[in-house]
């Protein structure tokens, strides 16, 4: 029965896979990632792994992929074009590569048939949520935290790259409690001019930026 | 029949390639981003397969930081493919091939 299982997802994830690279369309691209991850993610289940495979679909299937379509979608990228092969050497040399990696990873596949593992068996509890939250906040609580530290990072590499317009000037003077509006910000339409703006209120900004501002928010009904 | 240890790594294997393969042969700048988390899924499955048979949650709590640097690697790389399209209108890595604006 499990063997049928892991054969049905197995191709299903294949397939996809095949899909995802033969594709010409980004967008079919993804589509068809989505249905490795989903295979994938069965797959889990099937090894006794019910944590790692909700997590499966709700990052991957989720959260990375709606990025990818989003930005997919965002940028109207069209279908890639047959083009001369300017680097035909290439495809045989992917072909190559490839059928190493294969002959490297069948010795490695030998070599765990002979050890003879038992699969999992139905009373395990490793797979599950209680025990995967002991070990993460218990023994790898340090790569947890050297984890968060790189979601910052990613934040703000994401934040700096997509960052559309001017920097401050250099000469721009900050002191402590002053607001500092970068000049485009200030006036939208006005020229290109990189000297910042300052303001020591709340209020002079806004009077700045030109919008309507009231300290006090029950004066506002 | 119960699926052994070693059919779980041959299809990692067989992900691993098809991805290592797609990132050779794609041009479009996103088509490569796809298969290099189709590399890091087949390098996933590997982990729970392992780690499971062994049992050791030691793997899967490895799968989870890897889907974190997943999607730390997701949301820097688009960051930079859209900062790519934006100076030069187009996705295609062959012409993203000097590191200058």
């Amino acid at each position: 029965m499990s063997a049928i299982l892991f054969i049905l997802f197995a191709g299903l994830a294949i397939g996809c896979a095949v899909a995802v690279v033969a594709q010409r369309n980004p967008l079919y691209s993804a589509i068809s990632l989505i249905g490795v991850f989903v295979a994938l993610a069965a797959i889990y289940v099937t090894l006794a792994a019910p944590f790692i495979a909700a997590v499966q679909v709700i990052v991957y299937a989720g959260a990375i992929m709606v990025l990818v379509i989003f930005v997919i979608m965002l940028l109207n990228v069209e279908q890639e074009e047959r083009r001369r092969k300017r680097l035909g050497f290439l495809v045989p040399v992917a072909i190559g590569m490839a059928a190493i990696l294969i002959a490297e990873t069948a010795f490695i596949i030998y070599s765990v048939q002979v050890s003879g593992a038992k699969p999992p068996g139905p009373t395990s509890d490793v797979g599950l949520t209680h025990s995967i939250g002991v070990n993460l906040f218990t023994t790898y609580l340090l790569p947890f935290e050297v984890t968060s530290i790189l979601l910052l990072m990613a934040i703000v590499g994401a934040m700096s790259l997509a960052r559309q317009g001017k920097l401050l000037s250099a000469t721009a003077r900050v002191v402590p409690g002053a607001q500092v509006l970068a000049m485009d910000i200030a006036r939208p339409h006005g020229e290109e001019d990189l000297t910042a703006v300052e303001a020591d209120t709340t209020a002079e900004s806004a009077h700045l930026m030109g919008v309507e501002f009231q300290s006090d928010p029950e004066e506002r009904e | 029949m119960e699926p052994q240890l070693s059919w779980y790594l041959a299809l990692s294997a067989v992900l691993f390639t098809i991805g290592a393969a797609g990132v050779i042969i794609k041009r479009n700048a996103i088509a490569m981003f796809m298969c290099i988390e189709l590399m890091l899924n087949a390098v996933n499955l590997t982990f729970v397969a392992f780690s499971s048979f062994f049992q050791d949650v030691s793997g899967q709590l490895f799968v989870f930081i890897v889907m974190t640097v997943a999607a730390a690697e997701a949301a820097v790389g688009l960051g930079i493919i859209i900062a790519i399209f934006r100076n030069r209108e187009s996705l295609d890595v062959d012409e993203a091939s000097i590191l200058k604006m």
